[in-house]
């Protein structure tokens, strides 16, 4: 009795006091992660507005398409921009649903996250980054990527607007931001990987963020075509909740 | 020898008895063969009448070089451009066996309501060409029911209405859209549909149906996210079960401009007969490419275009051929057995015939002569029988369900002149080799051995 009354006042003064040099660091909330990854990623509570440019190469050809993106915690709006023939296209993310709004017709059409926009690049890669939201996620790891330490995620699919099945996510030790991440089906195939990188700078409530700048989409199982997404010009606005809505976007 | 037919149709008449129950197998196994091969007719005329007019395959179908395997993967790559469909034109235009030439666009997509989404495969047509395909005097007789839609009219009736579509039953369900163009023009509904209706207290798709289009989105062949409008005009069952629930018909102009395209997947050739499919599909594929365009041609019947046709034809054939054998094999054996017992019968009477100068082979071809007398008229017999079994059971209104078509068609029986006469032809020829396999040995004894001869 006495020795199990030693190793429990031992182990309750080691878990009171701070880490010692060289021992292992506190437990890392898996999922206070992945929200930090995402406000790097735009997903702010308090709004943003930016441009986001995706140009994908698929089949030797390729597309570029260049987005107005009005974002506020989990709702997006993505305007197209360019090119001319496709100028005033939207996708509204709103209440856990995507919809496709085209001028001209009569009604809008509701698509998955999964829906293919261009090349690798899918809809909920651009109007949907909210990973804490729709995923569920374990740390399992750590890794080195491209020279950076980082924790290695495991993030599975928690509801149906989820854009993938499930996400092996790196994030970085340093600044808490996504690094890289691979996209897999229900069996575990990786079908697309990304990087991220973040030279975008915004003031967010007073405080300096770096944002997601560039995201670059590889087809892990095709002919290996890429998808670039381009994040440029952020601006931290309060959008009304009204413009998130379906009757609104039509109009 | 002189009055052989006459003699041998006076000595049918002796063993009326025998010769009726001889002539009755007979008749009974021909009708049964001719309802059989009336049934295998029908079901090869429907095959491949679904796969040639309904399913808008053509008799050949022509498609770019890797277009069948990967069109639809790549359809920018391996589609007919403009120019492509121009060259392949001008050749068809110099073959006179081509009845009529159809052009075909086949994309996949998002189909909405404006709440929810269906996947859809779509087939684009030329309305005109389509009407006339759908009005084939070979459609009407096989597949009528199918060639019309459950409701609505053909695509081309409606030129005035802007993206006029006609949607599978199972798709419409599945939307929502249980009212047509025609239906609701007839009887507007009170409400108008909102630009973005409010899903959430939409029941049972209750609020779907106050209009009559659907929104179809899909990618462009160039990548970036296109959507139409469509109005439903018709409602049609697909020729296959595993379609009903997400095939969608529209004009071709509508679904290039979906795909923002002006190529067309494949070209379907239409036959003024059916038996020059093969022979043609080579020559054409040899002149097409010496015109530029590397193409492949493939024949209705070629499994990877019909592969409904090409996996039902060998069963069926080797089904109805093997009970074919059986009913061939119970005549063969009636007229055996009756013309043995026949010949014990009249031993004596050949023993005379022999004694009075007849040689062995005037016995043998008398005998066939009587064999082949029974036969003919017991076919005549068996050819009425049948014929009114199958007026009757065509007029009877019976239908049935093929495996794998959604709906139910006619139950018929078509048996053609030329079955007919083929079963005449094998079935006399048979029912003589069985007299002679009976009556050949008798012939061979001698005169005295059959005078003698003690019948129990």
């Amino acid at each position: 009795m006495s020795l199990l009354l030693t190793s429990l006042t031992a182990a309750l003064c080691a878990a009171a006091a701070p880490p010692a040099p060289g021992l292992p660091s506190p437990p890392v909330d898996a999922a206070s992660l992945v929200r930090d990854a995402d406000r790097a990623r735009g997903g702010l509570a308090e709004g943003i507005t930016w441009t986001v440019e995706v140009t994908s190469t698929e089949d030797g050809s390729a597309t570029t398409t260049a987005y107005l993106v009005r974002a506020r915690g989990d709702d997006a709006l993505a305007e197209v921009t360019a090119p001319a023939h496709a100028k005033g296209e939207k996708l509204l993310f709103s209440g856990g649903a995507l919809w496709f709004i085209k001028p001209g017709l009569k009604k809008p059409v509701a698509v998955s996250t999964r829906q293919k926009l261009a090349g690798p690049a899918a809809a909920g890669d651009v109007a949907s980054t909210n990973y804490a939201r729709d995923y569920a996620a374990e740390l399992v790891g750590e890794d080195d990527v491209g020279g950076a330490a980082a924790w290695r995620l495991e993030l599975k699919a928690t509801g149906p607007s989820a854009t993938y099945d499930r996400i092996r996510y790196w994030v970085a030790k340093s600044g808490r931001q996504a690094l890289k991440a691979e996209f897999l089906t229900v069996g575990g195939d990786v079908v697309k990987t990304a990087t991220f990188e973040y030279d975008n700078k915004l003031t967010v409530a007073g405080k300096p963020l770096e944002l997601i700048s560039r995201m670059t989409i590889t087809d892990a199982m095709g002919e290996g075509a890429v998808s670039v997404v381009r994040f440029g010009a952020p601006k931290a606005e309060a959008h009304p909740a009204s413009i998130f809505t379906l009757e609104s976007a039509v109009r | 020898m002189k009055h052989g037919w006459r003699l041998a149709a006076r000595n049918l008449g002796r063993n009326r008895r025998r010769n009726l129950a001889t002539g009755a197998s007979i008749a009974l196994g021909f009708c049964g063969l001719v309802l059989i091969g009336g049934y295998a007719v029908r079901v090869e005329r429907f095959l491949r009448t679904n796969t040639v007019y309904l399913q808008q395959v053509g008799h050949l179908a022509i498609y770019r070089d890797g277009g069948l395997e990967r069109g639809v993967a790549q359809p920018a790559r391996f589609a007919l451009s403009a120019d492509d469909q121009r060259r392949i034109t001008s050749v068809l235009g110099g073959t006179p066996e081509v009845e009529l030439v159809g052009r075909h666009l086949i994309g996949m997509g998002l189909a909405g309501n404006g709440c929810t989404t269906v996947p859809f495969s779509a087939l684009g047509v030329e309305p005109e060409v389509q009407a006339r395909v759908l009005a084939h005097p070979e459609v009407q007789a096989a597949s009528p029911e199918l060639a019309r839609p459950l409701r609505g009219e053909l695509l081309a009736r409606y030129p005035n209405v802007a993206g006029a579509a006609a949607l599978s039953a199972g798709l419409a369900e599945l939307l929502g859209k249980t009212r047509i163009h025609d239906e609701l023009a007839a009887s507007p509904p009170n409400g108008s549909a909102a630009l973005a209706p409010d899903c959430a207290v939409r029941t049972g798709g209750a609020r779907a149906d106050v209009d009559a289009n659907v929104q179809l989105a899909a990618l462009t062949w160039a990548g970036t996210m296109s959507a139409v409008d469509v109005e439903v005009v018709n409602l049609f069952h697909t020729p296959l079960a595993e379609t009903e629930d997400g095939t969608l018909v529209t004009s071709l102009a509508t679904l290039q401009q979906l795909y923002a395209t002006d190529a067309v997947s494949y070209l379907s050739v239409y036959l003024r007969d059916a038996r020059d499919a093969h022979r043609l599909a080579a020559a054409l594929e040899r002149a097409i490419d010496a015109a530029g365009v590397p193409v492949r041609v493939y024949p209705f019947d070629d499994e990877r275009v019909g592969p409904y046709y090409a996996g039902t034809m060998p069963f069926l054939t080797s089904l109805v051929g093997f009970i074919g054998l059986l009913v061939a094999a119970v005549v063969v054996l009636s007229i055996v057995n009756a013309m043995t017992l026949s010949m014990l019968e009249r031993t004596r009477e050949l023993g005379m015939l022999r004694a009075l100068g007849f040689s062995r082979g005037q016995v043998l071809g008398l005998c066939l002569r009587e064999a082949t007398l029974l036969a003919v008229m017991a076919v005549g017999v068996g050819l009425a029988l049948a014929l009114t079994i199958a007026t009757m059971i065509n007029h009877s209104g019976a239908r049935f369900s093929p495996p794998g078509v959604p709906g139910s068609i006619l139950f018929l029986l078509t048996p053609t002149p030329a079955l007919c006469a083929a079963l005449a032809t094998l079935i006399v020829p048979l029912a003589a080799g069985a007299a002679w396999l009976a009556v050949r040995k008798k012939t061979r004894a001698s005169v005295v051995g059959l005078l003698h001869e003690q019948v129990s």
